[in-house]
């Protein structure tokens, strides 16, 4: 402590204050990372600490593009561009040529099934296996016959998804609860997705929705869940419901409400995306 | 007081609605927050404002109410009849009638008058009672004698008057509104005030423009840098420390006011403390104001009686013949009478009817005799001549109480050398013996020894007349003198004086270890001015004055060097014809003064020749001239009891025991709160780094914000609130009555170090403590900080739902803004959390906590109570109202800042242990604040 006590000189002020601070604040840095590090060895690399900020699981579409709004002219093929390169960018993952490695991915069955429990959250088995999703089950929607996804005839398709949670396990719902449209294909292992006009007077607008899925059932299917995070599944395929629109009326505002429906999904007023989202379609004819 | 901070406060409103507008005109959807913020940051400024104001009205309103306390009456003539009436009611030409004892309501000239004698003390400083008739005398209406002024008192007799002046335009009016004209310069503490706000929004403008540029140089929206710069700004600017400064003010003013210190002006609250000369008069601040027996001589020695406020008997030598031949001159020359009905009182308390010597011998009497009265029914008064100036002595002729004694006894007092003349014995040892010279030599020793002590010498003789010449029948009259009034039998002297006050000389050296230098300015005789400053210790023992210095060395006053002569007893007369120079060197050589024979108009002088030495200058005084110099000091301090009403409204503290000692009580609080407000300041000075932070690293990082503006908000002037209050009941950490008093223009309230200590130790380490509650919170949500840098665009963004985290999961819009929430309550809490420790640690700024005691100042734990209570209910309890952006908190989030609250209370311990272990050194000097 000597240089505590030090005669003060005009120099030797300035310096003594500047090799304080570098101390002081490599002292502080140091104390900060070393509690960050601690911190991080009590959290689990491969399942988060708390969900209960994220669930239950928000219901999203593709494609997304600043407002969720899809609006365009169908002569125009500009106006349409971004939908289609975001749809495709999204869709690449899911093309059969992705899906080859037999190491990660694995057959689930062309009908919803089960859950595929694979074991605990550590990476003592090495990653996990994958279902995959086909592409062509998206049939209109896959891009693969119509490369701009019915946008060049006025019939968008958007692509449903639910967020992924891990080890989130989405239960189906109780018959009785379901609208009659969604009854008419009921499986046990499906969570089925529905859309339908927001408002009431839009009913009329809205013409045919059309919906493709696994095994051509309009939901998610069982067997994709419980995710097991980006660590152990890096290359997981979310199931997918692809939505056309085939009959939408023209220059005009509508708005549509896509919900999925399970026992353990929930809406909510404050959070509009939870287990449900309304997308507003604005087509115009020229 | 206000000023700095409202505006910066109300730049940030006006932020706020621009904001909301462009946003609103946009179609953007949540533009309500900026509205809602603009609109709380007004309501803020108001608050503040509001508050302020109240404070400074309620202790205004003391004083209304206290001058309310004794309503004045007028006893008038209106329509042939005789009504009471507030004299606030009277108008020109009302007659008004007056007796003893009445305030005089207005000016009046007198049409008739009765044995009336006025007090003027108030208006011109004369303190002997002046005869009022209805004769015109002289040009001006101060000198004649047929005018009596407001507010001046009628000692004795009745008069009948026309009033001439009311209200503002009586003479005492004017010089109450020429009083409003002398300049009053800023109080110190709104001096450091004004210097702390200036830092603080210096801090607070330059961080903000430069993260202003610095957010639009990173191509940020100028929208969100204004919003940005909003936060800054909310975050710099400590909203509840002026309320916090002016109720630490306010709570000491009501202790000061418990101990008789009533503080008119906030402010005054400190500069009490601040003041370096205190110019005191004497009568009745130093001194009783009441004339006491202080010697006596008789048996040819002097002996002395005790003059202290609360005396019940008398310690001198009784047994002689002479002092029982003395005490009943005493007694029975004498015509003040004790008010009846007061036999319960201790005998200084009591009123007496008659004038202050008389007074001073009936209690004396009183005191060392018991039952003056009864004394005097038994010997009863056969005749009497009151004292006139012209005879110089009274006389009264009475029968003894001793039945076989058919004697007359005649007994005289009077003027010392009058009373001699008419002797031609003298009593020694109760034995009469010539008067020869050697006996006459003893008296004027006597005589002049007494004298110089300052003190009014009253000489007592008597004489038992002859039975044969004068029998039981014998007419006394007193028009033609027919009984002796010479050779008669001299009995001994008695000396009174104005004692000082008990506590005064104790004072009066505090104030000197204190480093405060204290002047008596008075109207007496310089002699009287200097015993009693000898014997109050304004003139200590060991020094001289100049005059002194002469007479001990011998040679002519002309000849000693006067700065050798550390007190100074200056005339008025001389003051008047000093030049400003000369003045300041007596003030600068002398560091023990007295003025005496001043008049009040030289007390201004005075006191601006001290505020050139840059003193701060406390003044104290009682009448209506003392006014305009009560309002030229820096704290004009006002009587109580015998203050006008010109002089309390002119003063900053009413002293309501007109007490001396209350003064050095008030400059102990006004350090102690000086003290104490820099603990309030860096206490909340800290967070504000602890505030900012986060929108530094928001800005610079692209992290979720931290926390948001609101809950800033809800630290700034709920959290903090109370604990910063508390730091107002500290007490002193070391003798603060034994240092000098501090340098206005270095003893900065908020200096560098205490900004740079709280603003870069202590607020950095803050700092640390929150941001690792913050990334704990979201890292075991799923984001780990890595995955938060740089995400702000998206996190923000309305559009993206399906926001992915660390580990794959997928977040909507919503289930962000919450988790951002809660990261804004865990930040919130944590640094609720250090601010214990910083309010504990700001406890002492030099000593140990161990030192101080840690459970000494209970509201300290009122404080920390009262933080953390109100974290709990704003977290829990209001936590699912969306406004507020709180929301439930893991408990175990409440602990993540704890070992950071240790840390900064070990880390100051170490601070104080060095600066103790090491004054004067470098850390000594950067450290302490």
């Amino acid at each position: 402590m000597d240089w505590l006590i030090l005669p003060v000189d005009c120099l030797v002020m300035p310096i003594k204050i500047l090799l304080f601070y570098v101390i002081f604040y490599g002292c502080l840095a140091g104390i900060f990372i070393g509690t960050i590090q601690v911190m991080l060895l009590t959290v689990s690399e491969f399942e988060p600490k708390y969900q209960d900020r994220v669930a239950p699981p928000g219901l999203t579409q593709v494609p997304q593009v600043q407002k969720t709004e899809i609006s365009f002219v169908v002569t125009d093929s500009k106006s349409y561009e971004t939908y289609v390169s975001n749809l495709e960018k999204f869709l690449k993952d899911y093309s059969a040529d992705q899906q080859t490695e037999n190491i990660i991915f694995q057959d689930c069955g062309d009908i919803p099934a089960e859950y595929k429990d694979r074991g605990p959250y550590n990476d003592v088995q090495g990653q996990k296996k994958v279902c995959k999703f086909k592409r062509e089950w998206l049939e209109n929607c896959s891009g693969i016959n119509d490369p701009t996804f019915g946008y060049r005839d006025g019939k968008p398709c958007i692509l449903v998804k639910l967020n992924r949670i891990l080890g989130f396990k989405p239960k189906a719902p109780v018959n009785e609860s379901l609208p009659p449209e969604v009854m008419a294909k009921y499986n046990p292992y499906l969570i089925p997705v529905h859309c339908s006009p927001k408002r009431e007077e839009d009913a009329d607008k809205i013409g045919t929705v059309e919906y493709y899925g696994m095994g051509g059932f309009p939901g998610f299917a069982l067997q994709y869940y419980p995710y097991y995070g980006k660590l152990l599944q890096p290359r997981y395929l979310q199931p997918l419901v692809a939505v056309q629109f085939t009959n939408l009326t023209y220059d005009v505002e509508v708005r549509v409400e896509c919900k999925a429906y399970g026992q353990n999904i929930q809406y909510s007023d404050k959070d509009r995306f939870q287990g449900r989202f309304d997308i507003k379609f604005d087509i115009k004819s020229s | 007081m206000v000023g700095g901070f409202s505006i910066l406060l109300w730049i940030g409103a006006a932020f706020s609605w621009i904001s909301f507008g462009i946003q609103f005109a946009q179609g953007a959807e949540s533009p309500f927050d900026n509205l809602y913020l603009g609109v709380v940051l007004a309501l803020v400024v108001i608050l503040t404002g509001i508050f302020a104001y109240y404070q400074e009205a309620k202790s205004t309103n003391i004083m209304a109410s206290f001058s309310k306390m004794i309503p004045q009456q007028a006893l008038v003539i209106r329509d042939a009849e005789k009504k009471e009436l507030p004299a606030d009611q009277l108008v020109v030409g009302d007659i008004v009638e007056i007796k003893g004892g009445d305030r005089i309501p207005a000016d009046i000239r007198l049409i008739f008058t009765q044995g009336c004698k006025v007090d003027n003390s108030s208006l011109t400083g004369e303190s002997e009672p002046q005869s009022r008739s209805c004769d015109f005398t002289h040009e001006n209406p101060l000198e004649t004698r047929n005018i009596a002024f407001y507010s001046t008192t009628c000692v004795e007799g009745t008069a009948t008057g026309i009033v001439i002046n009311t209200g503002d335009r009586t003479i005492i009016g004017r010089i109450a509104s020429l009083a409003s004209g002398v300049g009053n310069g800023k109080t110190p503490i709104a001096i450091e005030i004004e210097h702390f706000v200036y830092l603080v929004a210096g801090v607070a403008i330059s961080i903000g423009v430069l993260f202003f540029i610095i957010s639009v140089s990173m191509r940020y929206k100028i929208l969100d840098s204004i919003i940005f710069l909003i936060g800054i700004i909310v975050a710099n600017v400590p909203e509840g420390l002026l309320a916090t400064v002016t109720v630490s003010l306010s709570l000491t003013a009501k202790r000061m006011a418990k101990k008789n210190c009533l503080v008119k002006n906030l402010e005054a609250v400190e500069t009490l403390g601040s003041t370096s000369i205190i110019c005191s008069d004497k009568t009745g601040t130093l001194t009783q104001n009441r004339m006491t027996v202080a010697h006596l001589w008789f048996d040819d020695q002097i002996y002395s009686a005790d003059t202290s406020e609360d005396q019940t008997t008398q310690p001198f030598d009784q047994s002689s013949q002479t002092w029982t031949a003395l005490s009943k001159i005493v007694t029975l020359c004498n015509r003040a009478e004790f008010r009846p009905g007061q036999e319960n009182l201790p005998v200084m308390k009591r009123v007496v009817v008659g004038d202050a010597s008389e007074t001073a011998l009936l209690k004396f009497a009183e005191v060392v005799l018991g039952d003056v009265m009864d004394i005097r029914a038994r010997n009863k008064k056969v005749a009497e001549i009151p004292f006139n100036s012209t005879n110089k002595f009274q006389l009264s002729i009475h029968e003894t109480d001793d039945r076989n004694d058919k004697r007359f006894l005649l007994v005289m007092k009077g003027a010392p050398e009058r009373i001699l003349e008419r002797c031609s014995t003298i009593m020694i040892n109760g034995k009469e013996e010539p008067l020869d010279s050697e006996k006459a030599e003893a008296f004027q020793t006597a005589y002049m020894e007494l004298g110089g002590m300052g003190e009014r010498v009253l000489g007592f003789c008597h004489l038992y007349l002859p039975e044969n010449e004068f029998p039981d029948t014998y007419p006394f009259d007193t028009d033609s003198m027919n009984f002796p009034t010479s050779n008669l039998c001299f009995v001994g002297l008695l000396s009174m004086i104005d004692p000082p006050r008990s506590t005064v000389p104790d004072a009066v050296s505090k104030c000197r270890s204190a480093g405060i230098k204290v002047i008596m300015v008075t109207g007496d005789h310089p002699i009287t001015a200097k015993a009693i400053a000898k014997s109050v210790g304004i003139i200590s023992a060991t020094s001289e004055t100049v005059e002194d210095m002469a007479k001990r060395l011998n040679v002519p006053v002309e000849r000693v060097d006067r700065r050798q002569a550390t007190a100074a007893v200056v005339n008025g007369m001389e003051l008047k014809d000093m030049s400003l120079q000369q003045l300041d060197e007596v003030l600068c050589n002398h560091s023990e003064i007295v003025f005496a024979r001043t008049s009040p108009q030289q007390k201004l002088i005075i006191v601006e020749g001290c505020q050139r030495q840059g003193a701060v200058v406390a003044v104290t005084g009682d009448g209506v001239n003392d006014s305009p110099a009560l309002k030229k000091a820096d704290i004009g301090i006002a009587m109580g009891i015998a203050g006008s009403d010109a002089a309390k409204n002119a003063a900053d503290m009413v002293l309501l025991d007109d007490n001396f000692a209350s003064i050095v009580t008030g400059v102990e609080e006004g350090r102690l709160i000086f003290d104490n407000l820099k603990k309030t300041i860096a206490y909340t000075l800290t967070k504000n780094i602890a505030e900012l932070c986060p929108f530094l690293i928001y800005i610079i990082a692209s992290i979720p914000m931290p926390i948001g503006t609101i809950t800033i908000l809800f630290i700034d002037l709920g959290t903090d609130i109370i604990p910063s209050v508390a730091l107002a009941y500290e007490k002193a950490e070391s003798d603060i009555m034994n240092r000098r008093p501090r340098n206005k223009s270095k003893d900065r309230l908020v200096n560098e170090q205490l900004a740079v200590y709280s603003y870069l130790h202590i607020g950095i380490m803050q700092s640390v403590g929150a941001f690792v509650t913050y990334f704990t919170v979201y890292a075991e949500q799923g984001f780990l900080p890595t995955t938060l840098l740089g995400v702000r665009v998206n996190w923000e963004s309305n559009a993206i739902n399906d926001f992915e985290d660390s580990y794959g999961q997928e977040w909507t819009k919503y289930q962000r803004t919450y988790l951002q929430w809660t990261g804004y309550t865990a930040f919130f809490v944590s640094i609720t959390i250090q601010q214990v420790a910083d309010l504990i640690i700001r406890k002492t700024r030099r000593n140990s906590i161990f030192q101080q005691g840690l459970f000494r100042n209970k509201v300290i734990w009122v404080g920390i109570f009262s933080q953390i209570g109100i974290a709990l209910i704003l977290t829990y309890g209001l936590g699912h109202v969306t406004a507020l952006n709180f929301t439930p908190l893991r408990f175990q989030y409440w602990f993540v800042a704890v070992p950071f609250a240790i840390l900064i209370w070990v880390y100051d311990e170490v601070r104080k242990l060095f600066i103790r272990r090491y004054p004067g050194s470098w850390w000594d000097k950067n450290m302490y604040y």
